[in-house]
């Protein structure tokens, strides 16, 4: 297995896991180049670095207040990126180095107070089988949506929208998308509807955005290790903003299939205040050759094993 | 519903005369834009053979005009479709075939963006309100769009295409020269009229333009669901043993 991931690492296209590893993918706070938009001198090619919007934070002032829509409700519109959460994207519960590709972290939650998921027998031999078994089929790695919490601690940042009646979330990563009415309506579509992203509802309760989500499938994992959740999966978020460049996040998760107990995640979004940013295309299944890296031992395609 | 339908039907028969119905003025937005939000499907999805749909309406003929070594390569394409047409390994649809499939998409409106999410695949384009010029050197599979108003009606510019996607099932294609020319006009409550002005100076002769008309979903509470494609076909191949 060991051997396997180190292949991963020398062929360095994985879409998951392996992507983080990347050195400009490490470093997060190294300064952003500028993205040329409004037809700038410089082509998009000068990005450079992925680790964009923390960069410069040095010379920015201090934090204003929280921005506001013209109904008072906090507005959250613009890019953000997840802040610190413990190597969340790579396993979200607290962790040691379990090999050379995942590093060791704390995760990300804050309940129960030993950070870890409070698994039931099943879920957590399921959870154990995934990453002895079948890393290649970490669901990212097919171009799938993330689903929740994971959707949230994803790379490359996201872009909220607020028009009329929705709070509108969009990845670069995967093209993702949330939508979430927050016209107080209630969930509406059949419980056989299974969705990668569930279906989320939202209300405001004072500035903090509560949300709904339920109607997962199992198809997601919580994580690049292999944390599980079964489409008995129920989540609450609450989307709290702090200041103009902080949102305060989060989120409950109940699932009595996987989990004994309900858990909790919790960390924050930083706005991306690089002038003129904006996302790029995502291409994912378009040039996806994942599953040719992964040895079969793995579950994947590739034609020699790790030798 | 039955009846519903029916009569949707003829509200979308008497509208094809591109009139807007009868004393229709959209409703606003915040900002005093008309108002094109709501979860939209073309009513008829010329995606099998966009010329046999008769949805192209300039030139008189519905044929794209196509320079000869461009007619050939399109009946090269058309031999082998279900091995060829990019949708069939779940590529992006690219502009205009995106709006033209049989899925929904929803339109969301701010002052800055406006953001078309749809369901095939949850491909998601952000139109650029406050960008009036693509972007240079770089090619995407959607193209890059930068919109505007003209009146009630929003006019969207599509560049920066790679040549990767087809414009139909049937082989019709561009290369990474096209360029589109969008316009979304709400001509009555549920009824939304686009257009597409394609043009490609490597394949076609002279620009040539799609309309066609997207009805509104009226449902309460109604929501975009998911076709992930690629998950369907992966699905598809353990069930065959692949």
């Amino acid at each position: 297995m060991r051997k396997t991931l180190l292949r991963l690492v020398a062929n360095g296209a994985a879409i998951g896991t392996m992507w983080l590893l990347a050195p400009p993918l490490l470093g997060q706070d190294e300064p952003p180049s500028q993205p040329g938009g409004r037809g700038g001198p410089e082509g998009r090619g000068a990005r450079g670095g992925r680790g964009g919007g923390r960069g410069g934070r040095a010379a920015l002032p201090p934090a204003g207040p929280v921005k506001r829509m013209a109904d008072g409700k906090p507005d959250m519109q613009g890019y953000w990126n997840a802040g610190n959460n413990g190597g969340a994207v790579f396993e979200v519960q607290k962790h040691p180095r379990r090999m050379q590709s995942l590093p060791a972290g704390d995760g990300a939650i804050v309940d129960p107070p030993d950070g870890l998921i409070p698994y039931t027998a099943e879920y957590a031999a399921k959870a154990k089988d995934n990453f002895d078994n079948h890393l290649a089929d970490e669901p990212e790695l097919h171009c799938y949506e993330s689903g929740l919490p994971n959707q949230m601690y994803r790379q490359f940042g996201f872009q909220i929208f607020q028009p009329a009646g929705y709070v509108v979330m969009n990845w670069e990563f995967m093209h993702a998308v949330r939508i979430i009415p927050t016209d107080n309506r209630p969930h509406s579509v059949p419980a056989s509807a299974k969705l990668f992203q569930g279906d989320s509802v939202g209300h405001w309760e004072g500035d903090t955005l509560v949300v709904d989500t339920t109607n997962f499938n199992d198809r997601t994992w919580l994580d690049s290790a292999g944390n599980a959740h079964s489409d008995q999966m129920h989540v609450v978020e609450r989307f709290t903003p702090a200041d103009e460049r902080t949102i305060r996040y989060e989120a409950t998760i109940e699932d009595p299939r996987a989990y004994t107990k309900p858990w909790k995640v919790a960390f924050a979004f930083n706005r991306n205040m690089q002038p003129n940013y904006e996302q790029m295309e995502f291409a994912c299944i378009e040039g996806n050759t994942d599953v040719l890296h992964y040895t079969p031992d793995a579950g994947g395609k590739a034609k020699s094993g790790a030798k | 519903m039955r009846i519903q339908l029916t009569a949707l039907m003829m509200v979308a028969g008497f509208a094809s005369a591109a009139v807007a119905q009868k004393g229709y003025t959209a409703p606003r937005t915040p900002d005093g834009h008309a108002d094109l939000q709501g979860i939209w499907e073309v009513a008829k999805s010329p995606d099998r053979d966009l010329e046999a749909s008769k949805l192209i309406v300039d030139p008189a003929n519905h044929k794209i005009p196509y320079k000869s070594e461009a007619l050939a390569q399109k009946k090269e394409n058309a031999k082998n479709t279900v091995a060829n047409d990019p949708l069939n390994k779940c590529f992006m649809p690219g502009v205009p075939r995106i709006n033209l499939l049989s899925y929904p998409f929803q339109i969301f409106q701010t002052p800055d963006y406006v953001a078309l999410a749809y369901e095939y695949i949850h491909n998601f384009r952000t139109i650029y309100m406050k960008r009036d010029r693509h972007l240079p050197d770089i090619d995407f599979w959607q193209g890059d769009s930068v919109g505007h108003w003209d009146g009630d009606t929003l006019v969207v510019d599509v560049g920066d295409f790679n040549d990767q996607t087809w414009l139909d099932k049937a082989g019709n294609y561009h290369s990474d020269q096209l360029h589109v020319q969008e316009r979304y006009t709400r001509i009555g409550p549920d009824l939304l009229q686009y257009e597409a002005t394609v043009e490609d100076p490597k394949v076609f002769t002279a620009p040539w333009k799609i309309r066609a008309e997207l009805k509104r979903d009226t449902r309460p509470n109604a929501r975009i669901m998911e076709y992930e494609c690629q998950y369907l076909a992966e699905e598809a191949a353990k069930k065959q043993g692949k």
